[in-house]
């Protein structure tokens, strides 16, 4: 096993350790970081945006500098939290708690180099931990039939609701217009076309690429218009190596020695259930580092564990997330879903059987991951104090630049200019989402899991002649339906009997 | 009123002269002179992208084409996104694709905007023909073992497509052996693969290069070939007919152009291809490797056989009920 490990690994050096390869490598990184540092400005959109660019290029080092993009907006998107209390995406919501504290107090330099390194061992803990479950869970993923793979959509659609946000009812409406969306195109079961009106565009179904790319980078952008960021001057910042106040204290780093390690495993964890991801992976090491701490009454003022237990979770996730990416063929995120359609673009299909038949492909792909993040570390400490200069450039100057860039990025997918006015259109929807409340993310993951489960639930029925007991019938169906059913069920077991229990002591005390 | 009379006139004028540039543009004389677009109506690992890869490398190597040449996969609705693609790009010639099947079975049944008739035949390079793959720890070790296990238990069987020709096969071995499968519709070559991997299935229907690797892996095992002879690739796969049944089918591996291309450049293609089929990368890499014969035919000839196969597909997909 450890020696596969080794040998698989050596193979996939061999693939990433090429001149060029190193060169999409560090593209991917900066361009990764860059799009991170946009608020709002996620690395799905920075992905799908950029994928027209690698067309004619090796599948391989597209890939690369794809996942590097990927990987590297978790690097940059803290560093607006940090400093401005502005995420640059949901993923590094909870490195606001206690990054921007600790920059009023004047700590921004520690605060920004912690969390290049909390990334740095997130990510690579991360890597560590694929190259270990990988293997083990193609031969794995062989066994998955239409039945298992129903159930684990099934799941992935479960736990949409941790990315709806608070308001679970608009969450759920987000989800349904998700489905809505995916009914369009031909039903592969029965060939028979549905909403399509006699569109050959639409037979194939609304592609969500222009979706996503309307949806968080065009309504995204339009909401911060209707905020008046444009018309903010942002306050110019200074900070540089020799300053005094740029590096961390021996202290930070032995008060939070276990927080790396806490952070990385929950986060990687989140990562590979699919549609949970770094949002929740961050906001569950915050969480739960908050609860181990003995004295807690720092966090949310300023403690540095608030910010490396975030940071290490969802860098962590971002490469968890590529294990049911690379092993099933499953997106577990929005960017993973656009890095899904890259893969289906160069003609890998992403699946049970990639690793077996693509390994140089996989395999340098997780080498580039290691080498990725340390770029990354290194590029991040040295680029500080430039990407804070970054940040002074208005904000008005920046809408037309990125708008320019989606519309180009939309037509480019399949140059078609439906799905032009399908991004436009997605835009406006974002911006109404946005502002009422709505989840993008929901409707994404809605749109990608509502047609594959659709197809495998009907494939299920036809191979068990329509009777549902095929669920059960199948040994590694009947273990997940039955975790599904735990999980839906037992919440409200849980609460019945611990109202029992104190309905019991009540009446006992009174 | 007026003022919009005269504005009319004048976008119909400029629509005009639009059109005559464009119409002077198209003799293509110094054809090719501009990168190429491959259009693979199918998503990616499947028969047809592996037939236009490979054909493309052949191609690339031999730098028959001067330019680049762009290969996009333009799957869904059975190729109907593709060729529909295709179909409105007539008259040009710098717009090619490959055929299949679903060729010829899409358009029967469901409503597209073109059908077979609507492209420029350049050549047939190589009959594809089905295989029945059953999992090798299967309990069926032949064909008759699964025939007769179909008379006694429900049967399913995995095949690409709702009504393509993976259909057409079952469906054919359904009328010759008098037994009732039940045909379980995949997305694509990966899909089917697994169905059968995970034992979510009993058998599948698939080209020899689809399953290929699964039999070389010795997960697979193939029950019979629906050509009339032998494969000289797999000579130990029995056929159909051998074994009683009659059920003759292959999928018509062809590169077609757009309709109305001038016909200079329909014959650089023939021409081409022709040089292309004898290489040895095509006739081992290609040919060899994915079990295919190769018995090429060219233009007119070429039309004549898809109109052949057309029928055949449509009196087949009448029978099983796909079409009325």
């Amino acid at each position: 096993m450890i020696a596969d490990i080794f040998s698989n690994l050596a193979l996939g050096f061999s693939v990433a350790v090429s001149p060029a390869n190193i060169l999409f490598l560090l593209i991917g990184s900066v361009v990764g970081m860059i799009v991170g540092l946009f608020p709002g400005f996620g690395p799905a959109a920075g992905i799908a945006i950029l994928i027209p660019m690698t067309f004619g290029m090796d599948p391989t080092s597209a890939i690369i500098m794809l996942a590097g993009i990927y990987y590297g907006a978790m690097y940059g998107g803290t560093i607006t939290s940090i400093l401005i209390n502005t995420p640059g995406e949901s993923a590094t919501v909870a490195s606001t708690l206690d990054g921007y504290p600790l920059a009023k107090q004047g700590r921004a330099g520690p605060a920004l180099v912690m969390q290049a390194v909390a990334s740095f061992v997130g990510g690579t803990t991360g890597v560590i931990l694929i190259c270990g479950l990988i293997p083990y869970l193609a031969s794995f993923a062989a066994s998955f039939g239409p039945t298992e793979y129903f159930l684990i959509i099934v799941f992935g659609l479960l736990l949409l609701t941790t990315v709806m946000g608070e308001n679970k009812i608009n969450g759920i409406v987000s989800a349904l217009i998700g489905f809505a969306i995916a009914m369009v195109g031909v039903d592969i079961i029965s060939g028979m076309q549905r909403f399509t009106f006699g569109s050959p565009e639409l037979i194939g179904g609304i592609y969500f690429v222009p979706i996503a790319i309307g949806l968080f980078g065009m309504g995204e952008l339009m909401y911060c218009i209707y905020q008046g960021q444009h018309r903010l001057d942002p306050e110019p910042m200074r900070i540089g190596f020799r300053s005094k106040n740029f590096w961390p204290t021996k202290k930070d780093f032995t008060d939070s020695k276990y927080t790396f390690v806490r952070g990385s495993i929950i986060g990687f964890v989140a990562g590979l259930l699919p549609g949970s991801g770094g949002t929740i992976g961050s906001i569950m090491g915050y969480s739960v580092e908050k609860k181990v701490a003995k004295d807690d009454s720092k966090f949310g003022k300023g403690d540095m564990r608030g910010l490396v237990a975030p940071e290490c979770a969802n860098n962590a996730a971002s490469s968890g997330s590529m294990v049911p990416l690379l092993s099933l063929g499953i997106p577990g995120s929005g960017s993973t879903a656009v890095l899904l359609g890259a893969f289906m673009m160069w003609g890998l299909r992403p699946g049970p059987m990639m690793i077996v038949e693509e390994p140089e492909f996989i395999w340098g792909l997780i080498a580039s991951m290691y080498l990725g993040n340390m770029a990354l570390i290194l590029m991040s400490i040295i680029a500080i104090p430039f990407f804070v200069k970054f940040l002074d450039v208005p904000y008005r100057f920046v809408v037309p630049i990125i708008v320019m860039l989606c519309v180009v990025g939309s037509y480019t997918l399949h140059g078609s200019i439906i799905e032009t006015w399908i991004f436009l259109i997605a835009g406006l929807l974002g911006f109404g989402m946005k502002l009422y409340g709505y989840s993008p993310a929901a409707l994404v993951l809605a749109l990608v899991l509502g047609s594959m489960a659709e197809n495998t639930l009907l494939q299920s029925l036809i191979m068990s002649d329509g009777s549902l007991l095929i669920f059960f019938q199948r040994p590694l169906s009947a273990i997940m339906t039955s975790v599904l059913i735990l999980l839906i069920v037992g919440p409200y077991i849980g609460r019945k009997i611990r109202r029992r229990v104190s309905a019991t002591t009540e009446t006992r005390n009174a | 009123m007026i003022k919009t009379t005269k504005l009319l006139k004048v976008t119909a004028a400029t629509m005009v002269c639009a059109f005559a540039s464009i119409a002077s543009a198209e003799d293509y004389a110094d054809y090719p002179s501009q990168s190429l677009n491959f259009t693979i109506a199918f998503g990616p690992g499947g028969g047809n992208d592996t037939m236009v890869r490979s054909l493309v490398e052949v191609i690339r190597k031999y730098e028959l084409y001067p330019e680049d040449i762009i290969i996009r996969n333009r799957e869904g609705g059975s190729g109907a996104i593709g060729w529909s693609y295709v179909n409105q790009q007539a008259g040009n010639p710098y717009h090619i694709t490959s055929t299949s099947g679903n060729f010829i079975g899409t358009p029967l049944v469901s409503n597209t905007d073109w059908n077979y008739e609507s492209f420029t035949p350049v050549g047939l390079l190589a009959n594809d023909a089905l295989v029945i793959a059953v999992a090798a720890d299967s309990e069926f070790s032949t064909l008759e073992d699964f025939v007769n296990e179909a008379k006694n238990r429900r049967v399913t069987i995995g095949g690409i497509g709702a009504a393509g020709p993976d259909r057409v096969v079952a469906g054919l071995l359904q009328d010759s052996a008098g037994i009732t499968l039940e045909y379980v519709p995949q997305q694509d070559g990966g899909q089917l693969l697994t169905s059968l991997t995970s034992g979510s299935v009993d058998a599948v229907l698939g080209g020899p290069s689809e399953v290929a690797g699964q039999v070389d892996a010795g997960n697979f095992r193939i029950l019979a070939y629906s050509e009339n002879t032998r494969s000289n690739i797999y000579p130990e796969i029995p056929t159909f007919v051998e074994q009683g049944y009659d059920v003759v089918f292959s999928l018509p591996r062809g590169v077609m152009l757009p309709a109305d291309v001038p016909e200079h450049t329909q014959q650089w293609w023939i021409d081409t291809l022709q040089t292309v089929i004898q290489t040895p990368e095509w006739q081992e890499g290609y040919l060899q490797r994915n079990g295919l014969s190769g018995n090429p035919i060219w233009g007119e000839e070429f039309a004549d056989y898809l109109d052949d196969t057309n029928s055949k597909f449509e009196s087949t997909l009448r029978e099983i009920g796909a079409i009325r």
